[in-house]
């Protein structure tokens, strides 16, 4: 009776609508929660060893001075400033998926959709770390804030790291927002399947959900108007990551092309990250009705496009330093190409220049197992992206005097590691804890049992 | 609690805190760790003492010949810092080694006590001692000897009448082969004067002039004589040597003669020279004597070479520098006598080159040292003192026998304050007075007298020298040469000198003062009442003596004249290295830590070497081709061996030294030292033979060495990045000829100026009248600026120093710096670029090297300022970047934006082991971890300097308050204060008469990255260049420019 065990849910591919199995959905959705396997302790605790490891690594580093770290002078910024853009970058996809493509009624969003905005929130409270963790005095960082205080102190609104603190403040507080909304209905299903402290603790997390009709109308103008809400922050927000860079006169970071370059750079991590998580999220949950080749056939696509569109960029990028004869420009983009970080440049090319191009045939976009690995290429890529731009540029700024290398130290590399295990203890915690698809509109996509056992 | 009512609890409430506050007050101090320390202000305040103002001493800085006045910054009872003075007789500049001698008085180092037999002891007991091992030498008819370096002055009296003439004055790197040629020639010992002010041509046979030979005067000297505007000409420097350091680096024309050969190139282009000038004189004979063949043949240099040199050195007033440490081959001496012979047969006798001021101080060669360690050796000598930068142990080739013939003194005593190689075998260690601490008198020329005065009562109980050599004589009962002055009646009163009568006019023989005066200042004023006061004419020795201190000199020095020959010398023959190897081996000075004698103090191991930027270690330079050849990369070990001993060295490939040469600079590889000299590279004197020229000059230069690639790397840290700037108009040249022909501010003729390469404004915008989105900000008084001009900085490195002192910069360590931590606000980037000299394919001059101060721009649109997120970086009505460092929270976005990398970020929390923390200044502002920080322009000086000023207005003006002068600020910042060059001039660019602003106008004007439009308030001054690149040598290429709209950048003060 189990749906899986059934031909695939023929509304969750794309197909016209037929009448299906409208509680399993229901049941296959919420039967993965709250029973956490071997593999799954394994893998969060093991999130939460690298996690307290990144996590000794910062206290060290408060303890000792940023001099623990290899950023130094001229490389004022290094990998803490690339993880922050690149987890910035991750959570590009979610609001993406969940606003921008629910406001053009893209149907496949749905089976998706729900992990990509817990990635998305988890991102960005992994790359809300950074900017802190990178700062000399972490102790004063409420100074970036507007708060009325006896001194008299204001803060510097030219700054685009000022720029940066309310554009990701807003977007993390409506992607939460959004995210929280979405979820109202389908922790009513989960308090309705649940019994005892955990009924009581979903009922009040749905905010007493019944599923009145005046509920759903409250409802749907509420997700209607946060998704056109947050879609335009979708663009705005990497948009304003990349002025951190394009508002500096350093040479290879003040460009024009900087925000929908860095935009479309989130988007195609994003996608990326979204497939890594799902494809083994709906492998091992057995999910194959709601998450399977026609989302990861789309999720491909918007990687295609975007991988273009950075491909672009890449070359325009080349071919500006050659039109605009600007020796500092010229030199930089050369260097980055032949020095000293050519292996990074050339890494960044290949995955994300490269290693997508075999999507463009159908088989490859049909195949889990193809896009998991290029997935990976993706992230490591958009990784290397952000650590070309930041590293390079001040590496081999204007005076020739001042060139010097940089490389992370231990206490970089422990942070960046504990980043990724910061960003799995959330996401594998959600996993076990909410509805990892939107049961109620995947349940919109099914005909609804009418008496009598459907159409026919 | 039942039955407690509200009453009773207020009872019991009153009670017990009223007896806490009362058990509280009288707290057990055995109970409470933190130690109760009093707090006093002054009840009395010493006169002059106003706490928060600075005092000033004039004093003395000694290192050997070349004594030179500062002024001592004394805050609230300690010398915090040394400036430059202004009103002694010399060019105003700090020398390093007023700077490194400061920090050696606060070394936590320093040793407090005195020490006997390896335990510590009192003054009285080790004073005692010493006189009862003079005593008894003097007894069993044993020699009472000393050895240290130059000194002049009182001292040298005291020292020959206390040693009874058994007085060594020896420097391992030092300048006896020009005295053993100046006795040879003119017969008489001195060092000859030079007057580089007037040359036109400047030929160096080795001496590192700018560096470490002779005074910082012959760099203001050379300066003077590169300054377009002064004299109308532009000197042209050749450099005959086979190792570029950092003074050949400024040299427009390298001969990279044959090591060992430069005696017989100087007496070629003699020869030449006095053929071309028809020269007949006392000298004829020698040259006649002399071929020019055997010169080509020794030197490799050819004719062509050899007739430029002469043909540049005939033409006008010229001067030849002898050796110094890199001609002090086995023909020392006669490469000093045949520069002297070039000097004069080229009529400059008098001119640039002769007596006078010059040096009569006892200047002994290592003969005399090899006598002293014979004596040594067979046990005749029963005291040996030897003076405190003296380190014979670790400066002397091993082959000297010092330290073994030191175990045969039955008594060596160490005038020293600090643990050294030599000062670990000593019986007795009497730490003596710094510098700083001490009275004294130097007299660097004959004629010039300066005084040093203590700037602050001693650290420790160190005592002066004159003062133990005093008391030990009179406790030792030595026989007193004679007593004719004894101004005791006063001793202990610094200016309470009671009148004397003037003693006998200067033709008296000076009768000798003996050991009668009760303290050392009365010996420097007794002798200073029978040598110098005469000289005044005056009639109160006291007001003469007063007037004297506060200046810190008096100068009677007679004009330059030249000298006479007396004796033809004969002509010398190529010096030869020994050895097994292939590779001269070049040693010379180190441009901060010398002859070793300043490796302990950490600002001479942190500030990079001017050449490489090496820091804190020993490294080997090698030609790029050699190095090929070899196999060898940057930082790659190689063993160095010579028939002396081997050592493994990292390797520093630069076309600063022949091809056949390495090149190792002298000071590390202390083994007896301080906390930071310890372990710290490797003392290039072990591979070096004792071999001695003609004359017994110690020859350094005399050893082969074989190289052998280790196939590892070594540990070298420099602080250097690219060795060019890309051509992005860092380091812009001028070409000399059109600079002499047109002086210095010919602004409408922008075609003198050679091409700068960087690219410029778009000229639709500039014809437009659009220079930038955004107006400047006003400044109504002040737009603080600086100009630097490259055409006289010389790299030395001093104004590094000086930023550190001023700005209690901390020392990061050879890690942190190898990390890119250092510190240092101010850096002096040394850019290379290909010298082009078509019409010279002989020339062996590859690279023309420009040496560039570099430091926060003060940006008029400042990028750091605008992506501050916390506003700590901000722009101030007088034009500066300013620095809130206690609003910074550290994001370093300011350090990524900044185009100059002038920023320096406080990555950790630096400390500055005791007692270093009395050398911080007061004035500048801490740091903490975490924060940002760069050069203010000295802002603590620039808000003193203001509120003096206003305060003045405000006192005698008519309510108005006038802004400060020009003459205020020249020197204001420490870096301006330092250069002996005036390359770095401060002053304010709203004052048309200042030399920023006026500056701004010359052909030779330009701003680093102009085309940013961030409108520095540093502007830079172009260096006149020989060779300036071959497309700039064409006028039409600057008619192009001046079409072209050749803007620099636009000024903001139209």
């Amino acid at each position: 009776m189990s749906a899986t065990n059934d031909t695939a849910v023929p509304g969750l591919n794309g197909e016209p609508n037929r009448p299906s199995l409208y509680g399993a959905a229901n049941r296959d959705i919420i039967r993965v929660l709250f029973k956490p396997s071997a593999l799954w302790f394994f893998a969060w605790a093991l999130a939460i060893a690298t996690m307290s490891w990144g996590g000794y690594c910062w206290y060290y580093q408060i303890t000792w001075g940023l001099g623990v770290a290899g950023i130094t002078n001229p490389t004022f910024w290094g990998v803490y400033i690339v993880n922050f853009v690149f987890w910035v970058g991750i959570g590009h996809a979610g609001t993406l998926i969940s606003a921008i493509l629910y406001l053009v009624r893209s149907r496949w969003r749905t089976g998706v959709y729900r992990a990509s905005e817990a990635m998305t929130v988890f991102a960005v409270m992994t790359a809300g770390i950074f900017p802190m963790l990178h700062l000399g005095r972490v102790w004063q960082v409420y100074w970036f804030f507007p708060y009325p205080n006896q001194r008299q102190l204001w803060m510097n609104f030219k700054s685009p790291l000022m720029w940066d603190v309310f554009a990701i403040s807003t977007y993390f507080t409506v992607s939460a927002v959004f995210f929280y909304i979405g979820l109202i209905p389908d922790m009513a299903i989960v308090r309705d399947h649940s019994t005892g402290l955990l009924k009581k603790i979903y009922g009040v997390a749905c905010l007493g959900w019944r599923g009145t009709n005046r509920q759903w109308r409250h409802f749907m103008a509420a997700y209607g108007f946060f998704a056109a809400f947050a879609a335009p922050l979708v663009l705005s927000v990497h948009s304003v990551v990349s002025w951190d860079f394009a508002m500096a006169n350093t040479a290879g970071w003040h460009s024009t092309i900087f925000p929908p370059y860095f935009v479309a750079g989130a988007i195609y991590s994003g996608c990326g990250m979204v497939m890594t998580l799902l494809i083994p999220m709906s492998y091992l949950f057995k999910w194959g009705d709601y998450v399977n080749n026609w989302h990861y056939n789309n999720l491909a696509k918007m990687c295609l496009l975007t991988s273009g569109i950075l491909t672009y960029a890449y070359g325009m990028e080349y071919f500006i330093a050659w039109y605009s004869q600007n020796p500092y420009e010229q030199a930089i983009f050369w260097w980055r190409m032949t020095g000293d970080y050519a292996w990074a440049f050339w890494l960044m090319v290949f995955c994300n220049c490269v290693a997508p191009l075999p999507m463009y045939w159908s088989k490859v976009r049909h195949n889990p197992a193809a896009l998991f690995v290029i997935s990976i290429f993706i992230n490591i890529g958009m990784w290397m992206e952000r650590f070309n731009i930041v590293v390079s540029s001040t590496a081999h700024s204007f005076d020739p005097a001042t060139w010097a290398n940089y490389w992370p130290t231990w206490t970089e590399f422990g942070v960046t590691v504990g980043a990724f295990g910061w960003f799995s203890f959330w996401f594998l915690l959600f996993s076990k804890t909410l509805p990892g698809v939107a049961i109620t509109e995947i349940k919109e996509m099914i005909a609804p049992p009418v008496k009598g056992g459907g159409a026919h | 609690m039942a039955g407690l009512n509200r009453r009773d609890f207020l009872r019991a409430l009153g009670l017990t805190s009223g007896t806490s506050v009362v058990a509280a007050c009288g707290f057990d101090q055995n109970y409470y760790p933190t130690p109760i320390e009093t707090v006093l202000p002054y009840v009395v305040r010493p006169e002059q003492i106003i706490p928060g103002n600075p005092v000033f001493f004039a004093t003395t800085v000694t290192t050997g010949p070349a004594a030179f006045p500062v002024l001592a910054r004394h805050r609230e009872g300690r010398v915090v810092n040394a400036g430059s003075n202004p009103q002694a007789p010399l060019p105003p500049a700090i020398p390093k080694a007023a700077l490194l001698e400061l920090q050696r008085a606060y070394s936590p180092d320093r040793l407090k006590v005195p020490s006997a037999g390896g335990a510590d002891t009192t003054w009285d007991d080790a004073l005692s001692k010493v006189a009862d091992a003079v005593k008894s030498a003097r007894a069993a008819g044993k020699k009472v000897a000393w050895l240290g370096g130059y000194r002049s002055g009182a001292i040298v009296e005291l020292v020959n009448a206390f040693t009874n003439n058994e007085a060594v004055f020896f420097e391992p790197l030092g300048r006896d082969a020009e005295v053993e040629a100046a006795e040879r020639v003119f017969g008489k010992r001195f060092l000859p004067a030079y007057d580089l002010s007037k040359a036109r041509h400047v030929l160096s046979f080795g001496a590192d002039f700018l560096t470490n030979w002779g005074s910082v005067t012959l760099a203001s000297q050379y300066a003077s004589a590169r300054n377009p505007n002064a004299g109308g000409f532009v000197a042209r420097f050749g450099f005959v040597g086979p190792h570029r350091g950092q003074t050949g680096a400024n040299a427009d024309d390298w001969y990279a003669a044959t090591p060992g050969s430069e005696a017989l190139v100087a007496l070629a282009v003699a020869k030449i020279v006095a053929s071309s000038l028809g020269y007949s004189g006392p000298l004829s004979g020698t040259l006649a004597a002399f071929d020019v063949a055997s010169a080509i043949a020794a030197s490799g240099l050819t004719q062509a070479q050899l007739d430029e040199m002469a043909k540049l050195f005939a033409a006008g007033p010229a001067v030849a520098l002898p050796g110094g440490t890199v001609g002090a081959t086995k023909a020392a001496t006669d490469l000093a006598t045949a520069t002297y012979i070039l000097n004069l047969v080229g009529g400059n006798g008098g001119v640039t080159f002769g007596v006078g001021p010059s040096y009569s101080g006892p200047i002994h060669s290592y003969a005399r040292v090899e006598q002293l360690i014979a004596d040594m050796a067979a046990g005749t000598v029963g005291v040996l003192l030897v003076d405190d930068p003296s380190n014979p142990v670790y400066a002397l080739p091993a082959a000297s026998g010092f330290a073994e013939a030191l175990a045969k003194v039955d008594t060596f005593v160490s005038l020293s304050s600090f643990t050294s190689e030599t000062s670990a075998n000593a019986k007795i260690i009497l730490p003596v007075a710094s510098l700083y601490e001490d009275w004294g008198d130097e007299e660097p020329q004959d004629g010039l007298f300066l005084l040093r005065q203590p700037a602050m009562s001693p650290l420790y109980d160190g005592r002066s020298v004159g003062d133990v050599l005093l008391a030990t004589a009179r406790a030792a009962g030595l026989p007193d040469p004679a007593a004719i002055a004894n101004v005791a009646a006063d001793a202990g009163v610094p200016v309470a000198v009671a009148p004397i009568a003037p003693v006998a006019p200067v033709a008296a023989a000076p009768t000798a003062i003996g050991f009668t005066p009760a303290t050392w200042l009365d010996f420097v004023k007794a002798r200073w009442q029978r040598d110098v006061f005469p000289k005044s004419g005056e009639a109160d020795f006291r007001k003469f003596w007063d007037r004297s201190l506060s200046l810190g000199a008096a100068d009677f020095r007679p004009a330059l004249a030249a000298p006479e020959v007396t004796a033809t010398p004969s002509a010398s023959a190529a010096a030869t290295f020994d050895g097994p190897g292939e590779y001269y081996l070049i040693a010379y000075s180190h441009a901060f830590r010398m002859d070793g004698r300043y490796a302990n103090e950490p600002w001479a191991q942190e500030a990079s070497d001017p050449m490489t930027g090496q820091v804190w270690d020993t490294w080997l330079e090698i030609n790029p081709a050699t190095a090929d050849k070899l196999g060898l990369k940057d930082n790659d070990l190689v063993e160095v061996t010579t028939a002396q001993g081997a050592m493994q060295l990292g390797v520093e490939r630069t076309p600063h030294v022949r091809e056949d040469a390495v090149a190792i600079a002298f000071g590390n590889g202390r083994t007896a030292s301080g906390r930071y000299a310890g372990d710290v590279g490797q003392n290039v004197v072990k591979l070096l033979a004792a071999a001695k020229d003609g004359a017994g000059c110690l020859a350094w230069q005399s050893s082969k060495a074989s190289l052998k690639a280790v196939g590892a790397r070594a540990s070298l840290v420099s602080t250097f990045g690219g060795d060019t700037d890309e051509q992005r108009g860092f380091g812009v040249v001028v070409d000399a000829g059109q600079l002499a022909q047109y002086g210095d501010t010919p602004s409408d003729k922008p075609g003198k100026l050679t091409h700068l390469e960087y690219p410029k404004l778009d000229k639709r915008l500039t014809d437009a009248g659009i220079n930038d989105w955004y107006g400047l900000t006003e400044h109504p008084t002040y737009r603080f600026g600086m100009t630097v001009d490259v055409n006289a900085c010389n790299g030395c490195g001093a104004c590094a120093i000086a930023c550190y002192a001023e700005n209690n910069l901390p020392i990061v360590g050879k890690t942190n710096v190898g990390e890119g931590r250092e510190m240092a606000w101010i850096r002096v980037a040394r850019y290379e670029a290909d010298y082009a000299a078509p019409n010279r394919p002989e020339a062996t001059l590859t690279k023309d090297v420009r040496f560039v101060p570099m430091m926060c721009q003060q940006c008029g649109h400042a990028p750091c300022e605008s992506v501050c997120p916390v506003l700590a970086t901000y722009h101030t009505i007088d034009g500066l970047n300013a620095m809130i460092y206690n609003r910074c929270v550290g994001t370093r976005y300011c350090a990524n934006n900044c185009p100059y990398g002038a920023r320096r970020f406080n990555w950790h929390t630096y400390v500055w082991p005791e007692p270093f923390n009395l050398l911080l200044n007061p004035d500048a502002s801490a740091r903490t971890m975490g924060v940002m920080e760069k050069c203010t322009f000295c802002v603590q000086r620039i808000r003193s300097t203001k509120s003096a000023y206003r305060t003045h207005s405000i006192e005698n003006g008519n309510g108005f308050i006038a802004p400060v002068p020009d003459d205020a600020l020249r020197r204001l910042t420490a870096c301006a204060d330092a250069c002996p060059t005036e390359a770095i001039t401060f002053g304010n660019l709203n004052d048309a008469a200042s030399k920023p602003a006026a500056t701004r106008k010359s052909a030779r004007h330009y701003e680093l990255l102009a085309d940013l439009n961030v409108f520095p308030a540093v502007n830079y001054l172009g260096k006149a260049s020989f060779h300036p690149p071959e497309h700039a040598a064409h006028g039409a290429e600057g008619a192009e420019h001046a079409e072209g709209g050749h803007e620099p950048a636009p000024s903001e003060h139209h």
